[in-house]
C-alpha cells in the first residue's frame, strides 16, 4: 500500500536544496534518530550531524550530508533548516580529513568547560560524520 | 614617419590594450554581482525561518533568554575585538582602504578611552595593511570573498563567541561594505556581541510570510529537546548568519565598486585615446605642411 506523501523543504542559507513531496524523513536530532512519517505531530527539532534521507519511495531515497539545524513539522509540511546540506558523492575526503585533523588539535590544545573546547568538540563530530558518509558513498 | 608620431602610436596601442582589459574586468564584476545579489537573496528564507522558530521556542520556553552568555554585557568593557571584512584583490576604488580606515578610527576612539582593541579581518586586502601598519590580526580569514561560504561565516563568528563567552574580549564590532546598489555602498560599523535581544525578536525583513500560522497551533508541539535548549542553540547562530549577510554585502559591495571603478577606468582610456589620436594627427599634420612648404621654397628657388 502506498504511503501518504507530504511536503518536505529543505533550506540552508546558500539557498534552498530541496523541496518535494515525500512518504518519509530520516533523520537525527539531539535526542536520538527520527523518523518522520505523514500525519506527525508537530515538533520543533535540534538536528545533529547526520545523513539526512528523503524517501520519495521506498526505492527513490535523496540523501544530504547535514550539518546543525533544526527541523519543524506543521500541519502545512516539514521544514529542515541545516547550516550545510551536500550530496554525499560530491564531499571532498582529503579536505574533510585536514578539517577533522585541525579540530583535533583545537581539542587538544584548549582547557575543558571552555566554550572554545566546546566548539572544537562540535566540529570534530560534524566533520567525523561527514567522513564517514563520504566513506559510504565512495565504496 | 618622424620620432614623435611613433611615440604617440605606440601610447596608443597600449591605452587601448589597458582599455580591453578593464572593459573585460568591468563585464567579469557585473556577471559576479548579480551573482552576489542571488545569494543575498538566498539566504533571506533561512533566516526568515530561523528568526519565526526563535519565537516560537522563546515563547515555549518563557523569557529564559536572558541568562544566555552572548546575550549578557560583560561588566568592564577591557578589550575590544574589530572585524574588518574587506576583499582579496584590489582594483576595487576605495573598496578595501575605506574598512581600513574605518576600523583604525575606531580603534584610536577606544584606545584614547583606555580599552585595548584586537583586530581580525577578512579578506588579503585587510590582513596584509593591517600587518603593514604593524597591527597583525589574531583571526585572519582569507581565500574566500569572491564567494564567502555559510562555512567560512560560520569559522570566524564561533571564533568570535568562543573569545567572547571566554572573557577574552568584550565586545566585537563589525566593519564592511554594506550593499545599497551596484553604484552604492556604505561603509556600516555594527555591534555583533554582545548581541541584543531586539534584533532577534523584531520583525525583520526577512519575515516573507507571518508567524500568526506557527504560533496558532504552537501548544500541541512537542520539542525535541527542551525548547531552552534549542533557544541556547538558535540565538548564536544570529552572530553566524549576521557575519554570513555581511560577507555576502561585502562581496556584493566589492563587485559593484570594481564594476564602478573599471567603468570609469574604460572611460578616462577612451578619453586618453582621443586626445593622443588629436595629438598624432597635429604631428602629422605638421609634417605634412613642413614638407609643403620645403617643396614650395624648392620650385621657387628654381625659377
Amino acid at each position: 500500500m502506498a504511503k501518504d506523501r507530504f511536503q518536505v523543504e529543505v533550506l540552508t542559507p546558500e539557498g534552498e536544496v530541496f523541496n518535494d513531496e515525500v512518504e518519509m524523513v530520516s533523520t537525527r536530532t539531539t535526542v536520538g534518530s527520527i523518523g518522520i512519517l505523514a500525519h506527525h505531530q508537530p515538533l520543533l527539532g535540534m538536528l545533529e550531524p547526520t545523513e539526512l534521507r528523503l524517501y520519495r519511495s521506498d526505492s527513490d531515497v535523496v540523501r544530504y550530508a547535514q550539518g546543525e539545524g533544526y527541523v519543524q513539522v506543521s500541519p502545512d509540511g516539514v521544514l529542515v533548516l541545516v547550516e550545510e546540506a551536500q550530496d554525499p558523492g560530491e564531499l571532498d575526503r582529503g579536505d574533510l580529513q585536514d578539517k577533522q585533523r585541525k579540530a583535533e588539535e583545537a581539542l587538544s590544545s584548549c582547557d575543558e568547560g571552555t566554550e572554545e573546547h566546546r566548539r572544537a568538540a562540535r566540529d570534530k563530530r560534524r566533520w567525523e560524520t561527514f567522513l564517514r558518509i563520504a566513506g559510504d558513498g565512495g565504496a | 614617419m618622424s620620432a614623435s608620431q611613433r611615440d604617440v602610436k605606440t601610447r596608443i596601442g597600449s591605452v587601448k590594450n589597458i582599455q580591453k582589459i578593464t572593459r573585460a574586468m568591468e563585464m567579469v564584476a557585473a556577471a559576479r554581482l548579480r551573482r552576489a545579489e542571488q545569494r543575498i537573496e538566498a539566504l533571506r528564507p533561512y533566516a526568515g525561518a530561523i528568526r519565526r522558530m526563535t519565537r516560537q521556542a522563546a515563547e515555549a520556553a518563557g523569557s529564559e533568554m536572558a541568562a544566555l552568555p552572548i546575550l549578557s554585557e560583560h561588566d568592564s568593557e577591557d578589550t575590544i575585538a574589530l572585524l574588518l571584512i574587506t576583499g582579496d584583490r584590489g582594483l576595487a576604488g576605495a573598496f578595501n582602504s575605506q574598512i581600513v580606515r574605518a576600523g583604525l578610527r575606531a580603534a584610536a576612539e577606544h584606545e584614547a578611552e583606555g580599552r585595548s582593541v584586537a583586530y581580525s579581518a577578512a579578506g588579503r586586502r585587510g590582513v596584509s595593511t593591517l600587518t603593514f601598519r604593524g597591527k597583525e590580526p589574531q583571526g585572519q580569514y582569507v581565500g574566500f570573498t569572491d564567494r564567502p561560504s555559510y562555512a567560512d561565516a560560520r569559522e570566524i563568528a564561533e571564533d568570535l563567541v568562543a573569545a567572547y563567552v571566554d572573557d577574552k574580549i568584550d565586545r566585537v564590532e563589525i566593519f564592511y561594505n554594506g550593499y545599497i546598489s551596484p553604484l552604492t555602498q556604505e561603509v556600516r560599523r555594527e555591534t555583533l556581541l554582545p548581541l541584543q535581544q531586539a534584533t532577534i525578536l523584531e520583525a525583520g525583513d526577512d519575515d516573507d510570510d507571518g508567524g500568526e500560522a506557527d504560533s496558532a497551533h504552537h501548544s500541541l508541539v512537542e520539542y525535541e529537546p527542551d525548547p531552552e535548549e534549542i533557544l541556547k542553540r538558535l540565538i548564536p547562530d544570529y552572530v553566524e548568519i549576521s557575519v554570513y549577510r555581511a560577507l555576502l554585502e561585502s562581496t556584493a559591495s566589492e563587485h559593484g565598486a570594481r564594476m564602478t571603478a573599471m567603468r570609469s577606468a574604460s572611460e578616462n582610456a577612451g578619453e586618453l585615446i582621443e586626445d593622443l589620436t588629436l595629438e598624432m594627427n597635429r604631428a602629422r599634420q605638421a609634417e605634412i605642411t613642413q614638407e609643403i612648404m620645403e617643396v614650395v621654397a624648392g620650385a621657387e628657388s628654381l625659377t
